[in-house]
């Protein structure tokens, strides 16, 4: 039980470590919301009247009250699920944006990361398992894949499949011109939905399918050297018995522990995705708030991003011990 | 609207569990519209609007989305900023200034109603005027006094104002506004205007507005239905065009050819606001560095290739700047000396040698200028990631060398660069000066020029002035108070020629092009768009008021 209530105590205190960096950190930034506002209506219109100068300022004038006075309301605040409201999307509450974008980055991105997880680490233990044969050339081929910028591979599957054949549409999570109401409960907006996400997940799972391949394939490897295998081979079992039973669950432990922690990430989205396809997520407000220094809004998904990666350790933490029974002595 | 976001998690959730069942096969062709139908089909629009959308069609909100601006909201009257042309009638019929320009008598039309069928009244105006967010410019009351009049007075002329006051003042119903408790949290979710249209629909990824019956003018509007979109990144945008599901943009696109080849969609350019080099020019209100030597900013100015800058950075879609910050040809009779019309579009390296030599400049052996041992160098900062102005910086550096001035050109990131010009510790930063909405320069005088604009480096300028170079010319003040004072149009000629003759010899800001403002709209659907012939507006999608008159004027091609 001693490692568990050690682990406990370990989160709580990682807990309110991240929590309280997120209030300081936005505020070491430089720069006044209200005078950033203003330039970028500048640029971006040339029209700004005296009155929208006034309310802007007025809007976002600054905090005086003192920095532990800011502390302690931010955590009382927090504390009853109140995250402030958005400077760029004034006066809308920060919970209703971030409720709003989560499941659609969850989803997405959720799934994209397990089919990558599953297609790497499968494809992964074949490789590992013939190994020296011609499949070992998969490999460079992966890591290339993965090695591409992001946001180049993404731009050129719009470029070809979006704009120049017409397959896939090039933005959005589902087509606003066929349903200018929203989101509704129909197979129609169901299918629409998954061909919206189709691209998006595509290069999510063609970049990142590399990582776990060659993990996977190199611990496959290792572990088919191991004694235990050898024994299993000289017993005449079959081959496909020892390649699922005996090496790929034990090859398989870290990407595990890996796949959690991307897990966690999930929650962060894939910031460059989102911008990309305008997909309604979590990334695209992180990447707004920043811009903006809308501090509620940046805090807000901070905070749920740590929270998620924190719980997401924190199971595989409990769960590890479970599966790995020598990671509850060794610590 | 569903703003659910349970029911919509829950919603999604299917969709994803859906992804490994059903796959692709059996939704593909979602993305593919009706063309032929061109009768009754939506104007698609987006005008800058990012995802996510939430509704705020309060225009005192900064967030407020475009469609609130013209399409919904409208002023007394439309000034077009593309011409000097005498406003037009939107809600108000004339408008008369007393005398010395205090009291301002607008006749408002009649049978005018509001799309929730009250009629507008004179009250209406009033009330709008005294609103709390509107009350300024020393009003002394705004008062209806009679079903179609309102009188407006003022404690001091009001000439120059006249675009704040009856071009930009939003008519507010006194019968919702007056419920108002704090307009500044309000977000207006089913606005009651008075323009063509009103809000159908608003959700995270799109809004949609339908014409309003109760419009004045019969027929008006003739497209019935507008969707506006967010979209994040310019590329999606410009995609959309190229594909044909966008009807009407503005924005920046350096290739336009590849938009409007397929003869669907047009493309306009009006360029408006100057690009200049803002400099620090004022030593005596702390300003440091070479710069504030007049003869530095000179000869950088006769130092640098206009020419190439447009056709290198701005791929040839700019207009050539007036150094008299006057717009041409619109703004040709404010121009005092025809010397001044337009700006040197080539280089003269050894007229910029001279003018440092006169001024006890020598050159080093490295082939640059110093004076006193310390040598001639500059630091020019852009704002990383907009690369046209990165480009022209870079140009810049390149052709200053070339006259023996050293500028070292790099980016910041943004707030950098706010921070800078806004306390005045910096040399030399590429940026953008506010044009103005009316055939008339003054603006840009009294926000950029007048010392009542600046203030200490250190300090940041007064609110909603602009006056970043520390320029402090007791001449250009005077011509400003003077230029305000007057409706007389040969004593403000007179004044802008005393104050244009200072600020083309001082250069406190260097001006380099007119940005180019690129409009984008599908002709081969709709007709009744601004063209180059005809520029009866301003055309993107994103100007206010501009954009509601323009969709009064907007018809389904049959």
């Amino acid at each position: 039980m001693k490692f568990y209530a050690r682990r406990i105590a370990f989160y709580v205190v990682t807990l309110w470590a991240t929590i309280s960096l997120n209030f300081l950190l936005p505020r070491l930034l430089p720069g006044d919301p209200a005078d950033i506002l203003l330039a970028k209506m500048q640029r971006a219109g040339g029209e700004l009247n005296e009155t929208t100068v006034r309310n802007i300022k007025a809007l976002l004038g600054g905090d005086t009250s003192s920095m532990w006075e800011q502390y302690v309301a931010y955590w009382g605040r927090m504390l009853q699920g109140d995250l402030g409201v958005s400077v760029t999307k004034y006066p809308t509450p920060v919970t209703e944006l971030i409720a709003a974008a989560l499941p659609w980055t969850v989803i997405l991105v959720g799934i994209a990361t397990v089919i990558s997880f599953v297609l790497g680490v499968g494809i992964g233990a074949w490789v590992g398992w013939r190994r020296g044969t011609w499949v070992d050339h998969l490999v460079p081929f992966t890591t290339v894949l993965q090695s591409i910028p992001y946001f180049w591979l993404a731009l050129v599957l719009v470029a070809i499949f979006s704009v120049a054949l017409g397959i896939f549409p090039i933005f959005g999570g589902y087509d606003v011109w066929e349903f200018p109401n929203g989101p509704e409960w129909s197979w129609d907006f169901i299918g629409s939905a998954i061909y919206h996400g189709f691209l998006p997940a595509l290069t999510i799972v063609l970049s990142s399918v590399g990582g776990w391949l060659l993990g996977m394939r190199n611990m496959m490897v290792s572990t088919v050297s191991e004694d235990y295998i050898i024994t299993a081979e000289a017993k005449g079992l079959k081959p496909m018995r020892i390649l699922r039973t005996y090496a790929t669950r034990n090859a398989a432990i870290p990407s595990i522990a890996g796949f959690s922690i991307s897990l966690g990430f999930v929650v962060a989205g894939s910031i460059v995705m989102e911008q990309v396809f305008t997909y309604p997520g979590i990334g695209k407000l992180m990447i707004q708030s920043v811009q903006n220094s809308d501090y509620a809004l940046m805090q807000g998904v901070f905070l749920v991003i740590t929270v998620a990666v924190l719980a997401a350790n924190f199971i595989m933490d409990i769960v590890y011990g479970f599966i790995d029974p020598r990671a509850r002595h060794n610590v | 609207m569903i703003r659910n976001a349970k029911r919509r998690a829950a919603l999604i959730a299917v969709a994803g569990t859906a992804i490994l069942g059903i796959g692709l096969s059996g939704c593909a062709g979602g993305g593919g519209d009706d063309d032929s139908d061109s009768e009754g089909r939506t104007l698609r629009v987006w005008a800058g609007s990012q995802t996510p959308i939430e509704a705020n069609f309060n225009p005192f909100s900064p967030s407020v989305l475009h469609a609130a601006l013209g399409p919904i909201y409208e002023p007394l009257f439309f000034y077009n900023k593309t011409a000097d042309d005498t406003p037009a009638p939107m809600l108000g019929e004339s408008y008369e200034y007393n005398e010395d320009g205090t009291v301002i008598t607008v006749k408002l039309k009649e049978g005018v109603k509001w799309n929730d069928g009250e009629d507008f009244t004179a009250d209406d105006a009033a009330f709008t005027f005294n609103y709390e967010p509107n009350h300024r410019d020393g009003l002394i009351s705004a008062e209806a006094t009679d079903e179609s009049t309102v009188v407006l007075t003022y404690e001091t002329p009001q000439f120059t104002n006249e675009f704040q006051i009856l071009g930009t003042t939003w008519m507010l119903p006194e019968h919702i506004w007056s419920e108002v408790d704090d307009y500044t949290t309000f977000t207006d979710e089913e606005p009651v205007g008075t323009g063509p249209y009103v809000v159908d629909t608003v959700t995270d990824a799109s809004y949609t507005v339908v014409a309003n019956e109760e419009f004045r003018d019969e027929g008006v509007p003739a497209i019935k239905k507008l969707q506006y979109i967010g979209i994040d990144a310019n590329q999606s945008a410009q995609d959309l065009l190229t594909a044909g599901e966008l009807d009407w943009t503005g924005m920046f696109v350096p290739n336009p050819d590849s938009i409007t080849s397929k003869g669907v969609i047009s493309m306009l350019n009006t360029p408006q606001d100057p690009t200049v080099l803002y400099t620090c020019a004022n030593a005596e209100l702390g300003c440091t560095g070479p710069q504030t030597d007049v003869a530095v900013r000179q000869a950088l100015n006769v130092a640098i290739d206009r020419g190439t800058i447009k056709e290198k950075a701005f791929v040839g879609l700019t207009g050539d700047i007036s150094p008299t910050f006057a717009l041409l040809p619109r703004d040709q009779k404010w121009v005092g000396d025809p010397a001044n019309e337009i700006s040197p579009q080539s280089p003269d390296a050894a007229a910029a040698g001279e003018i440092l030599e006169a001024a006890g400049y020598a050159k080093g052996g490295d082939g640059f200028y110093a004076k006193d041992g310390a040598p001639l160098e500059l630091s020019l900062i852009s704002v990383d990631g907009w690369t046209d102005y990165n480009d022209a910086a870079k140009l810049i550096s390149e052709q200053a060398a070339e006259a023996g001035i050293k500028v070292n050109a790099s980016t910041v990131q943004w707030q950098e660069f706010s921070d800078a010009r806004q306390t005045g510790q910096y040399q030399l930063i590429m940026g953008g000066v506010i044009g103005t909405s009316v055939a008339d320069p003054f603006q840009i005088y009294k926000d950029w020029f007048a010392g009542e604009s600046t203030s200490q480096v250190g300090e940041e300028v007064p609110s909603g002035r602009w006056n970043f170079s520390r320029y402090d010319n007791p001449v250009v003040n005077e011509a400003v108070a003077a230029a305000a004072a007057t409706d007389d149009e040969a004593a403000k000629q007179e004044a802008y020629a005393a104050l244009q003759a200072e600020i083309v010899r001082d250069l406190p800001y260097i001006p380099l092009v007119i940005n180019a403002t690129q409009t984008f709209f599908n002709t081969k659907d709709f007709t009744g768009w601004p063209t180059e012939d005809d520029l009866y507006a301003f055309p993107p999608a994103w100007g206010s008021v501009a954009s509601g008159y323009v969709l009064q004027h907007l018809e389904p091609v049959k």
